[in-house]
């Protein structure tokens, strides 16, 4: 077990020439799209190397794992008990509803304690106290945070809401009514439209499709529901507890144990659901936003899973393609065409999901014109090799943020428990940097080749469709909808 | 036998009674101005090999003049279109292909630019922000593409957006002098008619060595952090210091109350207004404590009432602006769809004229003190907001260790400074408000 004191550096550094920095030592001026490069700012030809540490593991009674980062930078901790309560395990015409006001209600209400007064103690003990589940995550989570000196008085509070709830039929209502609105509100979001749409393109058949609740399986949900699915669901098997933070491992464990020791029982297994192929036929779909100025549009495809052996090369291949303002699109897109205030790329990769997505706002009269850019640049990765400078940038940025992360315990925590649920072995960030800087530009062609889609791409706009419906045909059979989500019939034709 | 119940019965209480509050540990720093008026604030944090610098100009919306609103953000972006020596967009590419991250942000009263680096790439950020303060270089074309970036911010964040509207108008409604009475963001007009010319004479008068504060927070040694910065800073011209705006208005004496139709909107909102001193002004404590019980989280008053109790909202939120000029405790409503906004006002005017007839309760001062304890806390674990505290508050309040006495301050509160702050500020005559409707409920459907 390492000790742990703020002053002395506590993490294997190493300065190493891993990668070659020959543009930084010429001092003329070279061009990459969107950037003019002076080569004059000092720059240190070493990348940082750092090793993340690895969090302390404990053991409860009942089997619960605890993995613990110590840090005494501020009286605080923030804690993470992740059960294995899946929402795609939810009732079929309940999907997107029931797990979600499940954890929603869980924390309104206990066989001592209402609402009010769950807020109130939260308040006077400076904690906060989270229960939620992403759609299409295998956990749902109870985040526990504040100030260390109100450690076990706030673990009482979040094992009373775990233990105890009463699922008060007035806050049932409440939640649903504010969930009503919520709906509302989100279909005036682009973004929303657009994510509903692509999710129900790129996976049609199942739960993952689900982009929000419905509004009458919102409307059909009763207090009997939420019960059943806590009865069912809540239970410790499978789970863990991490906790970040003013800790030590032993005092940490000995306290979770007088909470939660005692809990037992098997949650059901979360669905297995097949990662499939990309979809082989391109199409565009419009969703008609009446009075809309921009355009937003989300292009994607199905693409790689997190545990294929090529992923680093995507990571890599993304870096150059679309991750931050250093990448091609955003220095196209925004910095030279000046179509958009921002843009970016990325993958999805978790036990439900694998696809590549890119999106972009863009003003309405230079739809056709950011989306052609946008299909050039992916046209380039998929055919031309990066240039050796533009590569070896990407790399280092990769392995250099890695020191950055050190910054945030729960976010060590985090990667930490990643590769748990993936079944990575343990020193999987210690050889990532490396693994990376081995990547050829053949290899991450190769990739864009595989995974970024072109002929095949999907295409979501989000705009005023009497402006951009007929440059839209352009590039494919145009499906339209309405804000609603319903489609809009007459009007494609 | 009784003997031993009361040993047990201490005994539990002794495991479950909370520990003392330990003293958060002040953020310790050095605080120096060099020949040129630029004040260099370091402070050291080992934890990481990694640092933040920020540079906090003080400028923002408050400096633009009619016919230019929109420009003080218009030019954070030409400060990413190159200097001397490096050349346009050649910032990002620095930053983000030697591990870092960064970025700049506009405000009524400062702009901000920031990194974060790897430490062994001190002096590539010490170089990058030294030589745009020197030397920015514009020209038409970069301007040009910039304004079509910022335009597109606009669309993105004001005209494709429920209520965009409702955040420009609100602050021509709620001021009368032209510092505040307009968005940072701008129009689309005066975005338009910025030139060259006007870039380089903001940057002459208001980018200065003199108008700015550097800060640095991370895994550095001060010393030779602080000769590095003379290396690249000390050689920087100071200028005239710029004129400061003129903030004075007529004390407000009547309401001002306006119905917007959005047509991108789907529920109703009410925004609602207060005037407030400038930053600074010792009531802010006071108000500080007045919103965390009134309005922050859900044990709030308003919370409860407004969104549990009655269900006239489905959220609200309020915060004190404060501004180096006259401020705003700015309270937003979202309604439930059906309902109408004024259900909503009227709660938030019941609950108001409460905070300023009863005094607020020994809990609820205690939740003042324990939110104000985190806010103090949590830049702790983070170099970026700590550089940024640092800077900011030597920018607007001249007082970079602000940070360290928010918890004592708050603490010092009383029930009766809060109900005296309700009363002298959260008066009707004193407010503006907006409310936001639907402009069509069938809007977006066929």
């Amino acid at each position: 077990m390492p000790g742990f004191n703020t002053t002395a550096p506590r993490f294997l550094l190493a300065m190493l020439l891993a990668l070659p920095v020959a543009a930084q030592q010429t001092q003329q001026q070279t061009s990459l799209s969107g950037v003019t490069r002076l080569n004059k700012a000092p720059v240190s030809a070493e990348v940082l190397r750092v090793k993340l540490p690895r969090p302390l593991e404990g053991r409860l009674s009942n089997g619960l794992r605890v993995l613990v980062i110590e840090d005494r930078r501020a009286p605080t901790f923030s804690l993470s008990l992740l059960m294995r309560a899946a929402s795609l395990n939810e009732p079929p015409e309940f999907q997107g509803v029931v797990a979600g006001a499940t954890a929603a209600v869980l924390r309104l209400g206990t066989r001592t304690r209402n609402a009010r007064e769950i807020a109130e103690t939260l308040a006077e003990l400076g904690g906060s106290l989270g229960v939620g589940t992403s759609f299409g995550s295998q956990f749902t989570s109870v985040s526990l945070s504040g100030l260390t000196e109100n450690l076990d008085a706030l673990l009482e509070l979040g094992a009373d809401v775990l233990f105890n709830p009463s699922f008060p039929q007035p806050e049932l209502d409440n939640l649903v009514q504010r969930q009503l609105s919520a709906l509302i509100a989100a279909r005036t979001q682009p973004s929303f439209l657009a994510s509903e749409r692509m999710l129900a393109v790129l996976y049609p058949k199942d739960a993952r499709k689900v982009a929000a609740p419905s509004e009458e399986a919102l409307k059909k949900l009763t207090r009997q529901h939420l019960i059943d699915f806590y009865n069912t669901h809540y239970k410790p098997d499978g789970g863990l507890i991490g906790v970040a933070g003013d800790v030590t491992l032993k005092d940490i464990v000995a306290r979770l144990e007088r909470v939660f020791g005692g809990w037992r029982g098997t949650p059901p297994e979360p669905p297995k659901l097949p990662l499939e192929r990309p979809i082989k036929e391109r199409k565009v779909f419009l969703i008609h936003r009446p009075d809309s100025v921009q355009t937003y549009l989300l292009v994607a495809n199905r693409a790689i899973g997190r545990k294929d052996p090529d992923y680093i090369a995507c990571m890599l291949m993304n870096q150059v393609l679309g991750s931050g303002p250093a990448s091609r699109l955003f220095r196209n897109i925004r910095e030279e065409k000046g179509f958009t205030y921002g843009i970016s790329s990325g993958f999805s990769a978790s036990h439900y999901f694998n696809d590549f997505m890119a999106s972009t706002s863009v003003r309405t009269e230079v739809t056709a014109a950011a989306l052609e850019e946008l299909l050039k640049e992916f046209r380039d990765m998929r055919d031309r090799l990066a240039p050796a400078d533009e590569l070896d940038g990407a790399k280092r940025a990769m392995v250099g943020s890695f020191a950055m992360s050190l910054e945030s315990s729960s976010g060590l925590l985090s990667r930490a428990i990643l590769l748990r649920e993936h079944g990575f072995p343990a020193d999987y960030w210690d050889k990532y940097p490396e693994a990376l800087t081995r990547l050829s530009a053949q290899q991450v062609r190769e990739v864009a080749r595989k995974y970024v889609p072109l002929d095949n791409i999907q295409i979501v706009a989000v705009g005023d469709a009497d402006k951009i419906r007929d440059e839209l045909k352009k590039f494919g059979p145009v499906e339209e909808y309405s804000a609603d989500g319903k489609p809009r019939g007459a009007a494609v034709k | 036998m009784q003997r031993r119940v009361s040993l047990l019965f201490w005994l539990a209480a002794t495991l479950f009674a909370a520990s003392p509050p330990k003293p958060v540990p002040p953020v310790k720093f050095t605080d120096t101005r060099l020949d040129n008026g630029l004040r260099v604030i370091i402070s050291e944090d080992h934890h990481a090999p990694i640092y933040a610098i920020a540079v906090s100009y003080g400028v923002g919306s408050k400096d633009e003049r009619p016919g230019r609103t929109g420009f003080a953000h218009l030019f954070e972006h030409m400060m990413f279109k190159g200097s001397a020596n490096v050349g346009p967009g050649e910032h990002f590419l620095l930053v983000f292909t030697n591990g870092g991250t960064m970025n700049g942000t506009t405000s009524t009263d400062r702009t901000l630019y920031f990194e974060v680096l790897p430490k062994n790439q001190l002096d590539l950020g010490l170089f990058l922000e030294s030589d745009r303060m020197r030397s920015l270089a514009v020209n038409a074309e970069n301007l040009e593409n910039q304004r079509q970036t910022v335009k597109e911010e606009r669309r993105l964040a004001v005209d494709n957006q429920p209520y965009g509207r409702t955040s420009d108008r609100f602050p021509e409604l709620a001021y009368d002098a032209f510092p505040y009475r307009h968005s940072v963001i701008g129009s689309m007009e005066d975005l338009d008619a910025a030139t060259v010319e006007d870039v380089k004479e903001f940057f002459r008068i208001y980018y200065a060595p003199n108008n700015a504060v550097l800060a640095l927070v991370g895994d550095l040694d001060t010393a030779a952090t602080l000769a590095k910065v003379r290396k690249y800073f000390g050689d920087i011209p100071r200028q005239e210091p710029p004129k400061p705006p003129d903030f004075s208005e007529k004390p407000q004496t009547a309401e001002r109350r306006e119905l917007i139709y959005d047509r991108l909107a789907r529920l109703a909102r009410i925004d609602v207004g207060y005037k407030l001193p400038q930053g600074g002004s010792p009531d802010f404590d006071a108000l500080r404590a007045l919103n965390t019980i009134l309005a922050a989280g859900e044990s709030s008053r308003l919370y409860q009432k407004m969104v549990k109790e009655k269900e006239v909202a489905v959220g609200v939120s309020g915060a004190p602006d404060q501004r180096i000029g006259p401020g705003l405790f700015r309270f937003v409503a979202t309604i439930p769809a059906g309902k109408p906004p004024e259900d909503a006002l009227k709660v938030l005017d019941e609950e108001i004229a409460r905070m300023q007839a009863e005094p607020v309760t020994e809990k609820e001062l205690l939740r003042a003190r324990t939110v104000a304890r985190r806010s103090q806390i949590s830049p702790l674990t983070s170099v970026l907001s700590r550089a940024i505290s640092l800077a900011d508050d030597a920018v607007l309040f001249n007082d970079p260790g602000r940070m360290n006495t928010v918890e004592r301050r708050i603490a010092a509160v009383t029930a009766d400074q809060v109900r005296q702050v309700a009363a002298k500020y959260l008066r009707p005559e004193n407010r503006t408000v907006i409310i936001t409707v639907p402009a069509g409920a069938k809007a977006g459907a066929e």
